[in-house]
């Protein structure tokens, strides 16, 4: 929630009796005492008081004096506001430092709030506005704007309701600066609540799967951190007991099923330390940005761990045991299968002729590059393919690579000729790693801690940390027959149905 | 005389779940390195592999795969490429044994993509995967 909103609040409680009509007369003036100490103490019906000083005398001459000031900060913020410009918050906190608001800008705040879609706000000043002026010629119109707002708040005010004057100092049950107090009690009570809340909202993190689509410079890191909770503890712990807790179901377990299970349940770490190690390690890995209690898969799979860990080890073929164990066994099944779909999801860019050929024409459209005369430059696909690399961050990866190779040929005699290709390599692992190469002819070596060297002034120190960000490797190789040289970056391939 | 049944892993927990649940149809024998495995089989061959594909906890001497060259690929992140060569271990080990000459069925319990299996079974023959530990499947993995 913005934060002027906690100052509005405030000027709401400081000034709230102002709302009520002003009397027809004002045959008394008030004392800057009371007026001044009516603000200090935040009681309702200051901006009245300060009004109602006699406009002949000193004290009347500073109050209105001030009403001006405070009512031109007080604009000031609510224009920026309605413009949605920043400096609103110290306008209108100037504003309460120096004199209480004038009620008919409620209006004004109400119509912002309204067209930031902050209805419950916007009714709220609507309201306020409507028992300071409930026959002004504007009232039927903002009634009308409220009603859209609540109609069943707005059927309060369709009839214009007897002005109110203040009239705390005749109440028989409570004094005024009891009321006052009390306002301004509740009133920075509930600022304080807003506050709180406004600063939960922004702090609070979002769900993995949030958390992943937003940030996919974050996939590696969440692709390892769910690898691990999966294999560590939901493969090897929860996984593995799945068929003892089936014959523990169907009733025929063996002395030895149960002792397996008890120690896949019970022995080593306990499993509630397991998964709140996993917890931790998610909140250290991705920098408090994740909140998995706001995660339902997480929380359904919490519970079905401390399920599990409260079960007595000793008396686990006991049926009702047994039913709670199935059940949690079966949570955790299903939360894993839901991280197997999760971490399947992730950032994918497909590697194809039409990536290179974006490359290759946004590297020879830039000025220097595009003054070099190559012989040719080369675009070769052995296997369109597809990587966990952010698209952007590859092109980024990959014109920089160029961009040196066709500077450098540029610098040499001709021929001067460029390569970007694609090749795969088979792995011992059974995996594949796709290998982007840019050959050049040009004789300048290249060494490969070169690449690696953050402060190289032509760019490929920086390359080297995003291609490690994403766990790739650059390395520096002999071209292929008619080139220098080659760099190449190389990536694990993306495999469908992981 | 029961089939042979090597169990590799870093740990013990396939080798109990073998003997609590493969033990009728297997002998049981485990291994937890490369070099184990080898001395075992090289004692008594084996009718079928189970194998860990993660060794977390095996030291970094007994790990199977080039560390100097991971670590060059890695930029010199020696820790990376031991992180790296214990979560692919498995399959470094299955690629000494079929070195070996030892070419029974290996069942993995992973969920291999789909091509990633078949890239292993191009490189190592027989090789079956299963996605969690369950008995029937893994019995019938071993049994092909």
């Amino acid at each position: 929630m913005p934060r002027f909103l906690h100052i509005a609040l405030f000027a709401i409680a400081t000034t709230l009796l102002a709302c009520q009509p002003a009397p027809d007369a004002a045959p008394e003036y008030e004392t800057w005492a009371n007026a001044s100490r009516s603000f200090t103490s935040g009681e309702v019906d200051a901006y009245r008081k300060w009004r109602a000083l006699d406009p002949e005398s000193e004290d009347g001459r500073r109050a209105s004096q001030k009403l001006s000031e405070a009512d031109a900060r007080y604009r000031r913020g609510i224009e920026l506001l309605e413009r949605g410009e920043d400096g609103a918050r110290a306008e209108l906190l100037a504003g309460v430092a120096i004199a209480p608001m004038n009620p008919a800008l409620y209006l004004r705040l109400a119509r912002i709030s309204a067209e930031r879609g902050q209805e419950l706000r916007a009714a709220e000043y609507y309201t306020k506005w409507l028992t300071a002026f409930p026959a002004h010629e504007d009232a039927a119109t903002v009634r009308g704007e409220l009603q859209a707002l609540d109609p069943e708040l707005a059927g309060i005010f369709t009839s214009p309701p007897e002005p109110v004057t203040p009239t705390l100092t005749e109440s028989p049950a409570m004094p005024s600066w009891a009321v006052a107090t009390f306002g301004v009690f509740v009133g920075l009570a509930l600022a304080a609540a807003l506050a709180g809340l406004s600063n939960w909202w922004r702090r609070r993190g979002v769900s993995l799967g949030e958390l992943a689509k937003k940030n996919p410079e974050l996939h590696p890191a969440i692709a390892y951190l769910v690898g691990s909770l999966r294999h560590e503890l939901l493969k090897h712990r929860i996984g593995a007991a799945g068929d003892a807790i089936a014959a523990l179901t169907e009733g025929h377990s063996s002395r030895e099923q149960l002792d397996f299970l008890r120690s896949r349940l019970f022995s080593g770490e306990p499993l509630a330390d397991a998964w709140a190690s996993h917890l931790r390690a998610f909140e250290r890995g991705l920098s408090h940005r994740v909140d998995l209690t706001r995660d339902r898969g997480f929380r359904r799979a919490g519970r079905a761990i401390k399920r599990i860990a409260t079960l007595q080890e000793a008396s686990i073929e006991k049926s009702r045991s047994v039913a709670r164990l199935s059940e949690a066994h079966h949570e955790l099944v299903r939360f894993d299968a839901e991280l197997r779909d999760l971490t399947a999801g992730l950032v994918r860019t497909e590697v194809d002729r039409a990536l290179l050929a974006e490359v290759k024409t946004e590297v020879l459209g830039e000025y220097h590059a595009g003054q070099v005369e190559l012989t040719d430059f080369v675009l070769d696909v052995e296997e369109e393919t597809e990587l966990e690399v952010f698209r952007i961050d590859l092109i980024l990866i990959l014109k920089n690579i160029v961009r040196n190779a066709i500077l450098a040929v540029g610098r040499g005699d001709e021929p001067r000729r460029v390569k970007l290709d694609v090749a795969i390599a088979l792995e011992p692992t059974g995996e594949e790693r796709v290998l982007l190469r840019v050959h050049d002819t040009s004789a300048e070596t290249l060494r490969a801690d070169t690449l690696l060297d953050r402060r190289v002034d032509r760019g490929l120190g920086l390359v080297a940390a995003a291609v490690s960000r994403y766990g790739g490797s650059i390395t520096v190789e002999d071209g292929d027959d008619g080139f220098e040289k080659a760099v190449c970056v190389s990536f694990f391939r993306a495999f469908d149905g992981a | 005389m029961p089939r042979q049944l090597l169990v590799i892993e870093d740990g013990h927990e396939y080798e109990e779940f073998a003997r609590l649940f493969l033990s009728q149809t297997y002998a049981i024998r485990a291994a937890h390195s490369a070099d184990e495995a080898l001395a075992c089989l090289e004692s008594q061959v084996a009718d079928a592999l189970l194998v860990d594909l993660r060794f977390e906890r095996a030291p970094v001497d007994r790990l199977r795969g080039d560390l100097a060259a991971m670590t060059k690929r890695f930029h010199g992140d020696r820790a990376r490429a031991v992180q790296y060569l214990k979560d692919q271990q498995g399959t470094l080990v299955l690629a000494a044994l079929r070195e070996a000459g030892h070419d029974c069925v290996a069942v993995f319990v992973h969920d291999f993509p789909p091509r990633r299996l078949t890239n292993l079974r191009k490189l190592y023959g027989q090789v079956e995967a299963v996605p969690s530990f369950d008995a029937r499947l893994i019995a019938e993995a071993l049994a092909r």
